[in-house]
């Protein structure tokens, strides 16, 4: 915001005051235009029917109601079921505890300050987090799903792509932060890169890496529940077929299951979160 | 500083030498046991699940990912109009998610909470299951309630990004300071008045960043939402993939990782401008 | 026999950014304790950080032990390195690791990576650690976290963790401006106490005058990365102090 430099004396024409001056009046009102051109624009592209909108809930209401009320819980309590849950919660231990081991050396060689060979290895680090985390983890799945065919091993593959580069970026960034003072001692000890990092680096990022762990295996488990949809085994198989059987009971039970399951798993990483944090 | 008489070497070597050990087992047990379960999850999910004859030897599998390499050209102009639809959806959604956010984060906010034993917990509700139903789970649920198209794509998007944006809202709304909403009140505002001079101007800049963090992640998201039949990127993505095209697959993850590239310069950029 | 040689030295922090040291020579003798003076910014923490190239310099010559220090390779570099034990202004410490291992730390150069990843050391390098934590008389903190200790106790370790590379030469970068001026004497005190008994030459960059006139034997005088004077610590006087400091009074 522009403002007036000189101090003096109010002139009178100094009295007549308004909140935004000249330019800025400019750049907000245009600003404001582009949106809602733009909101209109994009729902007019998009053929959203804004009429048929305030009907649409009501009518949102009734189909849950009617068809997807009251959840089968039977059939998610069955055994066949559960065994796929347990599956579920293994898929995601594998993807994340592997996106984990891979992700630290990735991060090592991501993080500006410690990386090997700045021209060289950190380009490609960076490459390849930024690559492994901007595709989807359905993308992944889907992909690795028509190579490898059916099964839990692409929805662990998938997993584990997704998580060396969710893990693998926050990993990087905590070494970025951290105090390059013990890094430096370290050096004039006569300490190579890797005795640099275990004794400099880590014991300072230690705290942080339980919890980007927690937090990866949030991430996991959460996509976990879903891979299955496009081939990749666990709970999500099931919710494919019964979506495409129109089996909305079963449906609603099965997502009734998920919410719970990711709201067990997400409280204990809470909690353990909280722990480590303690901890120091 | 000189010590008085020294204990004669409290410590030895061998001690320290011994704890280390002793831990070292510890350690090395703990390691075990997790082999042991990481082994165990192995043989169930990959080992026993795997059709490995459909797999075929390692030629083959090298065979099925070749397919993948190379570029469909001739189908990036069909892909102008499905990223615009992506982004527009991301845009979308994440605006509808932040009006939503606004009664979320004033009530999910410990200091501000109109009726606290039943309107915070309601939001603290509210957030988790926001944020902890995957954004596919989402879209499935509103492509079956309200069709196919970019509607229930706006929909998932949105419900799923409330949660992150009231949460860290809140978070931002419980640690203002409490100086200029006494000020406020003092000159006789109400609460609509308190809100708007006291705590929205201190929460903006933050809030700002975290909204639009959020949008450069559903940008990410909005691509996939398709593969459910909510539009974008992601439909074309699925019927590429469904007419055994895999050089168009590519091209459409390339237009993804394009938008998605975009988005994060942008944000970048405001966010450092904001801050 | 002089045990470091620095001839013509010039660095700056990059390439295109300005000079910090611009010209400086000097040599360090085998029973020297050498003090840096000078206003801050005069380049002192820069020169200190040359001798084992933490900062790289531009130009110049720099012979430590026969060796010429600029035009090491990387892998002798970190043989170089092992024998000069560095002393931080602001101890840089491990903080979340105990004291033992902190001072363990200094024998990394000497550690293979295995044993450096299970923190397995020699059964000798923990001995010698116990024998200079008894030294500096931390004997009954060793098994305490480093961060738990006072800044005193601090440095203390930051000696310990210097000495156990049975260093050849010791660099201290203003050990003692962190610490209050009482412990700063015990510390001084203590450095120069081991450093004789050790026959360690030091070289030692200080911001306090009174306590480089009170240890050190010979003094060199940076000012804004010129070298005003080089003498016996005899030879310096308030004139030429003033003349160092002038800037600093600006």
């Amino acid at each position: 915001m522009p403002s007036n430099p000189t101090p003096g004396p109010v002139r009178s024409s100094q009295l007549i005051w308004s909140r935004y001056k000249y330019p800025d009046t400019l750049i907000r009102y245009g600003a404001w235009l582009v949106f809602f051109v733009f909101l209109v624009y994009s729902i007019e592209y998009l053929n959203i029917p804004l009429d048929r909108l305030i009907g649409m809930f009501g009518r949102m209401g009734d189909t849950i109601a009617n068809r997807y009320y009251p959840p089968d819980m039977a059939y998610i309590m069955d055994h066949d079921y559960l065994q796929y849950v347990v599956e579920t919660i293994q898929m995601a231990y594998l993807g994340a505890l592997f996106g984990l081991l891979l992700a630290v050396p990735l991060g090592w060689f991501a993080a500006h300050n410690m990386t090997p060979s700045k021209t060289f290895v950190y380009p490609i680090a960076r490459l390849i987090t930024m690559g492994c985390r901007a595709v989807h983890e359905m993308i992944w799945a889907i992909l690795f799903v028509s190579i490898l065919g059916f099964g839990m091993l692409p929805g662990v593959l998938a997993l584990t792509f997704f998580c060396t580069g969710f893990a693998g970026k926050l990993l990087a960034e905590e070494i970025e932060a951290a105090d390059m003072g013990p890094v430096e001692a370290m050096r004039s000890t006569g300490a190579n890169l890797f005795q640099t990092m275990v004794f400099g680096i880590f014991p300072q990022i230690r705290v942080a890496v339980t919890g980007i762990a927690i937090y990866t295996w949030d991430v996991a488990f959460r996509a976990a529940t879903v891979v299955g949809f496009f081939g990749a085994g666990g709970m999500g198989w099931y919710l494919k077929r019964n979506v495409l059987q129109i089996e909305t009971e079963r449906v609603a039970a099965i997502l009734v299951s998920i919410l719970i399951l990711v709201m067990i798993s997400e409280s204990i990483s809470a909690w353990a979160r909280n722990k480590a944090m303690k901890m120091k | 500083m000189d010590r008085q008489p020294v204990p004669a070497m409290a410590v030895t070597a061998d001690m320290i030498l011994q704890r280390r050990r002793g831990k070292r087992y510890t350690q090395a047990g703990v390691y075990l046991i997790l082999c042991v379960l990481v082994l165990w999850s192995v043989q169930v999910t990959i080992i026993e699940d795997t059709d490995w004859a459909r797999m075929g030897s390692l030629a083959e599998v090298w065979e099925s990912t070749n397919r993948f390499i190379g570029i469909d050209f001739a189908l990036f102009k069909d892909l102008i109009g499905p990223t615009i639809e992506t982004f527009m959806i991301a845009c979308l959604g994440t605006l509808l998610g932040v009006l939503l956010c606004i009664p979320a984060a004033w009530f999910g906010a410990l200091n501000i909470t109109p009726f606290k034993p039943v309107t915070y917990p309601l939001a603290r509700l509210m957030m988790t299951i926001s944020r902890s139903i995957h954004e596919i789970v989402w879209a499935l649920f509103f492509v079956a309630a309200v069709g196919l198209g970019a509607l229930p794509g706006i929909f998932a998007i949105a419900v799923r990004s409330v949660g992150f944006i009231a949460k860290m809202s809140a978070e931002a709304i419980e640690d203002i300071d409490p100086g200029p909403v006494e000020a406020i009140r003092s000159v006789g505002g109400n609460n609509l008045q308190v809100l708007i001079y006291a705590i929205l101007p201190q929460i903006l800049p933050q809030v700002l960043g975290v909204i639009i963090f959020e949008w450069e992640i559903n940008i990410r998201r909005s691509a996939v939402l398709g593969l459910v039949g909510a539009g974008g990127l992601g439909l074309v993505f699925f019927r590429q993939m469904n007419t055994f095209n895999y050089h168009g697959v590519m091209s459409v993850i390339i237009a993804i990782l394009a938008l998605i590239v975009l988005g994060e310069a942008f944000s970048h950029r405001v966010r450092r401008a904001i801050i | 026999m002089a045990i470091l040689t620095v001839t013509d030295l010039h660095a700056r922090y990059s390439s295109s950014g300005p000079e910090i040291l611009k010209g400086i020579s000097f040599a360090v003798e085998d029973d020297d304790f050498f003090a840096i003076i000078g206003p801050s910014g005069a380049g002192k923490s820069t020169l200190i950080r040359c001798i084992n190239r933490l900062v790289e310099p531009a130009q110049g010559q720099i012979i430590f032990d026969g060796r010429h220090v600029t035009e090491l390779p990387k892998r002798e570099l970190r043989t170089l390195r092992r024998d000069i034990g560095v002393i931080f202004q602001e101890f840089n410490l491990i903080n979340r690791m105990s004291v033992m291992d902190n001072v363990l730390s200094g024998r990394l150069g000497y550690t293979g990576n295995l044993r450096t990843l299970f923190r397995a050391f020699k059964r000798d390098d923990i001995e010698h650690g116990l024998q200079l934590l008894e030294r500096v008389g931390l004997i009954d903190h060793v098994d305490k976290r480093a961060d738990e200790l006072s800044g005193g106790q601090r440095q203390r370790v930051g000696i310990a963790r210097a000495l156990m590379q049975n260093p050849k030469m010791l660099l201290l970068d203003e050990p003692t401006s962190a610490l209050d001026p009482k412990i700063s004497r015990e510390v001084m005190g203590l450095i120069k106490q081991m450093a004789t008994e050790l026959k360690v030459p030091c070289l030692c960059n200080i911001h306090d005058v009174q306590l480089a006139t009170e240890f050190c034997n010979k003094i060199i005088g940076l000012q804004d990365g010129y070298m005003k004077f080089n003498g016996p610590t005899e030879q310096m006087d308030e004139a030429k102090l003033n003349d160092i400091y002038a800037m600093e009074v600006l």
